[in-house]
């Protein structure tokens, strides 16, 4: 029943010219959640959020939500922080990470709960960071919250999903004093890698990227020791024998790169996203001669409830991070290369899908009053 | 601003057209006519209740007479317009600037020499979608411009080429000679003007196909031509005036980031950024854009160029520019290879 009805409801769909159907879903969809928050007792609020259109298509659009439930908090967003490989993946239409367009990006922002459910757990006025898309507001589970700690400013709290995922990498990585890392691949991932593995007291982070261009972010104060621009010295990852490799970019040409860096006998960690096909690797002369241990380190693995030595829970990575921002033992915002303004969302994701230039951390601020950082690439016209 | 005191120069359909819309620019004032049909001349005087000049040069020798405005048949436009600058008078003449680049150089260098200026009536560039679709350009809509298409065809029947329906009949647009070539030179040479402007570009490469196929003239009545801009774009058109019950007049510019498509309902622009307020990734309809004298715009602003010493927005370079496109498409035929289009001089001014 339930099926014929939707089947009915598509068929009517595809009747209605193209240009039409984003009007008439957004009449439709909007009179539902009307409908919703008469029967549930909700208000309908009004915010703006960042959608991918199409393919290299990114608009700021006003969108409707319903007020939050009794186990849910309303944020209004302070920042919110790009996460370059997976957004432009899906902008791009990279291998592996197909969508459906309006797609809404983002999952890594900080902000202030504005109303708050009565068994959420949060207070109107608590500074909050965590899983939330770039939007202004928006009504959210307190599931994936964290409450940031004072002295930890908004802007580096909204790095809190990236840093759980690279954290959750680190662990699986269980780098011992004194060895040599690699973190290959120097975007905002592999930047946070080499700045969590020198907590670990390693001997070197040596950060290996396909060219220079974020050599002085790599470089600055807490982050890699070493940095190898792969264009201008192609052949020098055989000299880097690293005790562990952390693979922060998921294409097979990095994957290859980071066991040509190891060490025999060393340890590849898979943090970045695998995309795109493995062909003409060499498999046997370098990895299975060579002893190299593969480690498969996705935040899509981490568990739920109980931790372990080498796996701890989303909440528990997520409260060390904001610890080690508060105690000043990791900091982030140094890694902020472009501050942004909500408006500017459609040429800060063309850039990012033409490679971001140079640009490491991407954070758009949705309060009025942050300038764009000056001497920004404009997209060529 | 003074009012540009403007002596015509021939008495046809477009000089009629040309007089009537500078006298109702509000920025020129019509002194007299003169065509070789003194008939017509005198005819069109009367209507435009105008003095008559029974030579050329009787409407020269009028000191009061600042500018003249040039209709009359492409070969013409060397000799009346060199004659115009010779006495000192501004130069406004009908497109092309001239059958060949050849011409178009001694007519300018006698402009330059003389101190005056030279426009030339590629007055389209004033239709309010070619503003808007250039604007949009500019802004970045399209990114960066990876090819543009002309399609121009429509049909002219016998009536046209042996002027039958002409106030003075005369076939010079059949004629190879009077007319430097045929559909391209004649017509589409407006599509190929206000697509530079629009886009910025300079061909640099061309290779022609042209015949006559089914019109009582030796000019071409069917062209296509393939073309590569400075930026290395590639261009297309496809023009002739013997297609027969459907017109077609569209033009595409596409880029890195959009499209745009000029045809008679309007504009019609794609672009993944938001620009001028548009939402990006959805195809916008603009229409209904206001009616203009596109040709007195273009009397409008020579007059602003005199007054202010500047030069005209339609300058003389960019008219021989145009002209260095169609006659080298016309050479590529007739050498059978793609060839070179020559840049204009660069130790001259415009």
């Amino acid at each position: 029943m339930k099926q014929a009805a939707i089947e009915a409801l598509g068929a009517i769909y595809k009747k209605i010219p193209p240009d039409y159907r984003p009007g008439v879903k957004r009449i439709v969809f909007g009179t539902l959640l009307k409908a919703e928050g008469v029967v549930k007792g909700r208000r309908v609020h009004k915010a703006r959020r960042v959608e991918f259109l199409d393919f290299e298509i990114a608009h700021l659009e006003p969108y409707e939500f319903l007020s939050p439930g009794k186990n849910e908090v309303l944020v209004e967003m302070e920042c919110s922080t790009l996460s370059p490989g997976t957004e432009r993946a899906v902008l791009c239409g990279l291998p592996g990470a197909r969508r459906n367009f309006p797609y809404q990006p983002g999952y890594s922002s900080a902000g202030t709960v504005v109303k708050s459910g009565q068994r959420s757990g949060f207070q109107i006025g608590d500074r909050v960071a965590g899983r939330i898309k770039h939007v202004s507001h928006d009504t959210i589970s307190p599931e994936f919250l964290f409450r940031i700690p004072d002295g930890v400013p908004f802007e580096e709290a909204s790095f809190i999903e990236l840093g759980i995922i690279t954290l959750q990498g680190i662990r699986k990585a269980a780098i011992r004093p004194g060895e040599r890392v690699a973190v290959i691949g120097q975007g905002i991932i592999g930047q946070m890698a080499n700045r969590l593995a020198r907590l670990l007291s390693p001997a070197r982070v040596i950060a290996v990227a396909p060219s220079a261009n974020r050599r002085s972010t790599a470089l600055a104060p807490c982050g890699a020791h070493e940095y190898v621009s792969l264009r201008e010295a192609p052949s020098s990852t055989e000299s880097i024998k690293a005790d562990v490799v952390i693979e922060a970019v998921g294409t097979p040409q990095a994957i290859e790169t980071a066991m040509k860096s190891a060490k025999p006998g060393g340890r590849i960690v898979l943090l970045g996203s695998s995309r795109g096909l493995i062909r003409d690797i060499d498999l046997w002369n370098l990895a299975q001669c060579r002893s190299l241990d593969f480690i498969g380190a996705h935040i899509t693995a981490i568990p739920e409830k109980e931790s372990s030595t080498t796996m701890w829970t989303y909440r528990r990575e997520g409260e060390l991070f904001l610890r080690l921002l508060q105690e000043r033992r990791l900091s982030v915002h140094e890694l902020v290369t472009w501050r942004v303004r909500p408006e500017e969302c459609n040429m800060v994701y063309e850039i990012l899908s033409h490679g971001g230039d140079r640009h490491v951390g991407i954070v758009i601020h949705w309060k009025p009053g942050v300038e764009s950082k000056p001497g920004i690439t404009a997209p060529q016209s | 601003m003074d009012l540009l005191r403007i002596g015509i120069v021939g008495a046809g359909a477009i000089a009629q057209r040309n007089a009537s819309e500078a006298m109702h620019s509000g920025a020129s004032r019509v002194m007299g006519v003169f065509d070789v049909n003194a008939k017509v001349a005198r005819d069109m005087a009367r209507a435009l209740s105008v003095r008559f000049f029974s030579t050329y040069e009787e409407l020269l020798n009028n000191s009061e007479i600042e500018a003249v405005l040039i209709s009359v048949p492409h070969h013409l436009h060397r000799s009346l317009s060199i004659q115009a600058a010779e006495a000192g008078k501004h130069v406004m003449v009908e497109k092309p600037i001239a059958n060949n680049l050849e011409e178009a150089d001694t007519m300018l260098s006698a402009c330059r020499r003389h101190g005056v200026k030279l426009t030339v009536n590629y007055s389209f560039r004033y239709l309010p979608r070619i503003r808007k679709a250039r604007a949009l350009v500019a802004a970045g809509a399209l990114g960066n411009i990876t090819g543009v298409q002309i399609l121009l065809h429509q049909y002219k029947d016998p009536g046209y080429w042996t002027g039958a329906r002409s106030n003075s009949p005369d076939d010079w647009r059949a004629s190879k000679a009077k007319c430097g070539g045929g559909f391209l030179i004649m017509n589409a040479c407006h599509v190929t003007d206000y697509l530079a402007y629009i886009t910025g570009l300079k061909v640099r490469r061309v290779y022609c196909e042209y015949a006559t196929l089914g019109s009582p003239a030796e000019v071409e009545d069917i062209v296509s031509i393939s073309y590569r801009f400075d930026n290395g774009a590639i261009g297309s058109l496809s023009a002739s005036s013997i297609m027969r019950g459907v017109d077609q007049a569209e033009e595409r510019i596409w880029g890195t980031n959009g499209t745009i498509v000029l045809d008679s309902a309007g504009l019609h622009v794609y672009s993944t950024r938001p620009i001028d307020g548009l939402r990006p990734g959805k195809v916008h309809h603009l229409k209904n854009f206001p009616e203009r004298s596109w040709t007195a715009d273009w009397v409008r602003e020579f007059a602003r160029a005199i007054r202010e010493n500047a030069t005209p927005e339609i300058s003389g370079r960019e008219a021989w520019e145009n002209l260095a496109f169609i006659s080298t498409a016309y050479r590529s035929l007739e050498e059978g290879k793609a060839l070179e289009v020559p840049s204009y001089p660069d130790d001259v001014d415009s």
